[in-house]
């Protein structure tokens, strides 16, 4: 009976695991798990606060982990789990931008103070326009599954920018991307148009990702193995065929320009940033950034250095195309969700500059960068969310106009914070473009840099277009009215003033921090 | 038969795809478009492993198929909700968001 | 020794001693099938009702085909069908693990726990919540 058993084979050692090192991330999935039952066990009117608390009790643990294990760690930073993970000095920089971010939006996201019961939908599946959606607009429940796919996305997140692999860069891709279609289609009010950019985030997104595993296989064709350090090996020195290198090579870097919304592939941009729920929007619009540059950094610097006088060339002309698009199209745009769409957009295109000097002042530059922006961003939208009328919150700019004389505090916090995006002196955003510039102009990108000064300078017109609006027009006699927010929106939008203020004046540090090691692999 | 042909068929079959999710109207339809480029990347890995002689691409096949599961339940969802809504699945009426 | 067999029956193949135990299994499949069907003839109720005179004792009713555009098929077809295809496919990692199950030792028997535990978390959820309710 026992002889169609096949021989016995070699037994499969285990893979080394550094737990100390992935912890953080060990915490938030765990906890993410523990939500999902929550939503199953526990009962209707106590399923919010036991949300709330265990998410924030996940995320504030992970911060912990994540400190203790960085006060110790390796200088050179190390590999685990069969190599596909590599916790090094950016991926840690980046772990703990996106767990502070994270901190920051999931207070938003908890925030039942400027919208009775949350910026959610009570129930997703009503349908938009009847009498039960009017009923659930005035109600104080709202769906909690949105609190574990916070935290679904944040591990993903986290694991995307550490990921030394393409098939768990991937499966981490899809890990950040999923629960964000969902939630893009819960906001509250103005279903309709949520529900539209759940479509259409979702569509482009996969479409964006089978692009991105389609380069995957072709890279796994030309190497023989998804890892970036064998792809980079294999590349250094290989007969194999050009085509799959620069073939895979390109659909990758498609489904990673799509996810930082660079460029050409910004198409769902505008789209999803007015659709969403806006504390949603603030958590793609910091954390997803953060997270989409880490790969891209991480995939270009490890994988493709060797071949980089191939491609830089075509990824200039990515940038110039995401600057311009992002500094022109904002221009015209009267939402305000929509002119930082644009903005974002614009950035995405000023940090792809320090993604391509490939040297550690552009790694260090990207990465600090990406700090500031995503602080910087996630109390702009923090803000946006207290502008408000009778239907929801006052999007239109024409809205905004004489916003001084309502709430000076509000109208100074925003000001403040389009100036740091313009890049201001004395805020955050003018250290973070100025050392991005100069690590261009150091690797010989000087036309690449003179474009971006000016595409600053034009999207700084936009920024200032707005300032003007709310301080020297007149405010219209039914316009918007300012919520004053609980303690949880406040403390998000103190968070990210503090830090755009705070990095602005005294920058060195944190220059210092991002700039202590490079990628192991 | 040589390994080529299944690459050359899995190119085809992702070009399709990506035709039809530019070309077509119906949501679902394009959905369908988009699961076709996927099991092209599909037939692409485990055409590589045999070329290669490793078996990491069938594995990675493996968290394909599972993602796009992931996928499609996930994208179902959000289909249905507008559709219901809307009483049609055609990304053409979905022009709410723009300029 | 084992290996030995198998070696042996797939180099020569004129071994058919090891065809064997398929012979077994299709003698077993064969009689369970004959003795499940003459035991339900023989115990079983027989209750009719138009449902079981269908083609199918579930899902839609073939005919007449749905016009196009106007026939619907109910929402909860969509739920029952995106479930299925979700806790499905997650299995299919289960055979990958039950070939090298031997190979992997006591990790990889913890790490197929935990994964099945997962999947469990999310069978709880629509369990709980309602999702596996045909109304």
């Amino acid at each position: 009976m026992l002889a169609l058993q096949p021989p016995p084979q070699a037994p499969i050692d285990a893979p080394q695991i550094e737990y100390s090192a992935i912890l953080p991330v060990l915490i938030l999935l765990g906890a993410a798990c523990i939500g999902v039952l929550v939503e199953a066990f526990v009962s209707k009117a106590s399923r919010w606060a036991a949300q709330v608390t265990l998410s924030l009790l996940a995320i504030l643990g992970a911060g912990l982990a994540f400190v203790l294990y960085v006060t110790d760690s390796p200088e050179r930073g190390l590999t685990t789990l069969y190599r596909t993970i590599a916790v090094d000095r950016p991926a840690l920089f980046l772990w703990g931008t996106l767990l502070a971010l994270g901190l920051g939006a999931l207070l938003l996201i908890a925030d039942r103070t400027v919208e009775r019961g949350g910026a959610f939908v009570a129930q997703a599946g009503i349908r938009p326009g009847t009498v039960q959606d009017r009923a659930q607009m005035a109600s104080g429940g709202m769906q909690t599954e949105v609190f574990p796919l916070t935290l679904f996305a944040l591990s993903g997140m986290m694991i995307f920018c550490a990921a030394n692999d393409l098939l768990t860069m991937f499966i981490a891709l899809e890990v950040l991307s999923l629960p964000l279609y969902l939630m893009c289609g819960l906001a509250r009010r103005r279903r309709l148009i949520s529900q539209e950019s759940a479509v259409k985030y979702f569509l482009l997104g996969a479409f964006a990702s089978a692009f991105f595993l389609y380069g995957l296989a072709l890279l796994y064709g030309y190497a023989g193995s998804v890892k970036l350090a064998d792809i980079a090996n294999a590349a250094a020195g290989s007969a194999a065929s050009d085509t799959l290198l620069f073939g895979g090579f390109g659909l990758l870097v498609v489904g990673l320009m799509f996810k930082a919304s660079v460029g050409p592939f910004h198409a769902w941009t505008p789209d999803v940033y007015q659709g969403s729920p806006t504390p949603i929007t603030a958590f793609m619009a910091a954390c997803t950034k953060v997270a989409a540059f880490g790969g891209i950094l991480r995939v270009l610097t490890v994988g493709f250095e060797s071949t980089s006088w191939e491609w830089r060339g075509v990824l200039w002309v990515v940038a110039v195309a995401s600057m311009v698009i992002g500094a022109v199209l904002g221009l015209t745009q009267t939402d305000i969700k929509r002119m930082l769409a644009y903005s974002s957009i614009a950035h995405a295109g000023f940090l792809l500059v320090g993604a391509l000097a490939l040297r550690p002042e552009g790694l260090s530059g990207t990465l600090f960068y990406l700090l500031t922006y995503g602080f910087t961003t996630l109390a702009a939208f923090g803000a946006v969310s207290l502008v408000r009328d009778s239907n929801g919150e006052a999007t239109h700019l024409s809205q905004w106009a004489g916003l001084a004389k309502r709430s000076p505090v509000l109208a100074w916090v925003f000001a403040f914070l389009l100036l740091a995006m313009a890049g201001i002196p004395l805020t955050s955003g003018f250290i973070g473009k100025f050392v991005v510039f100069s690590a261009g102009i150091q690797d010989g990108m000087a036309p690449l840099v003179v474009i971006a000064l000016v595409a600053s300078a034009v999207a700084a017109f936009f920024y200032l277009r707005v300032i003007v609006l709310m301080f020297f027009s007149d405010p219209a006699p039914d316009g918007p009215t300012v919520t004053v927010p609980g303690t949880f929106t406040t403390a998000a939008i103190t968070l990210g003033v503090l830090v755009t203020l705070v990095l602005g004046l005294v920058p060195a540090f944190a220059l210092d921090w991002a700039g202590t090691g490079t990628f192991a692999f | 038969m040589t390994p080529t042909y299944y690459l050359l068929l899995s190119a085809l079959l992702f070009t399709i795809g990506a035709v039809g999710v530019l070309v077509r109207r119906n949501a679902i339809v394009v959905f369908m478009c988009v699961e076709l480029m996927l099991n092209a990347v599909n037939l692409t890995l485990v055409t590589f492993a045999r070329i290669n002689g490793s078996l990491d691409g069938q594995v990675m096949a493996f968290f394909v198929m599972v993602v796009a599961a992931a996928e499609v339940v996930v994208g179902l969802a959000i289909i249905m909700s507008i559709f219901r809504t809307r009483r049609t699945a055609s990304v053409d009426d979905a022009n709410l968001l723009k300029y | 020794m084992v290996g030995d067999v198998s070696v042996m029956a797939q180099s020569s193949g004129s071994d058919l001693g090891s065809y064997l135990p398929l012979v077994f299994l299709l003698a077993l499949g064969a009689i369970f099938a004959g003795v499940s069907a003459t035991l339900g003839a023989l115990v079983g109720p027989k209750r009719y009702n138009r449902a079981k005179l269908e083609a199918y004792e579930c899902g839609i009713e073939p005919s007449p085909q749905p016009v196009v555009g106007g026939g619907r098929v109910p929402v909860a077809y969509y739920l029952t069908a995106m479930l299925f295809i979700l806790f499905d496919i997650e299995m299919v990692f289960l055979y990958p693990f039950a070939v090298s199950a031997d190979a992997l030792g006591v990790f990889g028997l913890v790490e197929i726990v935990l994964f099945i535990a997962t999947v469990g978390f999310a069978y709880a959820y629509v369990w709980r919540r309602g999702g596996l309710d045909w109304n």
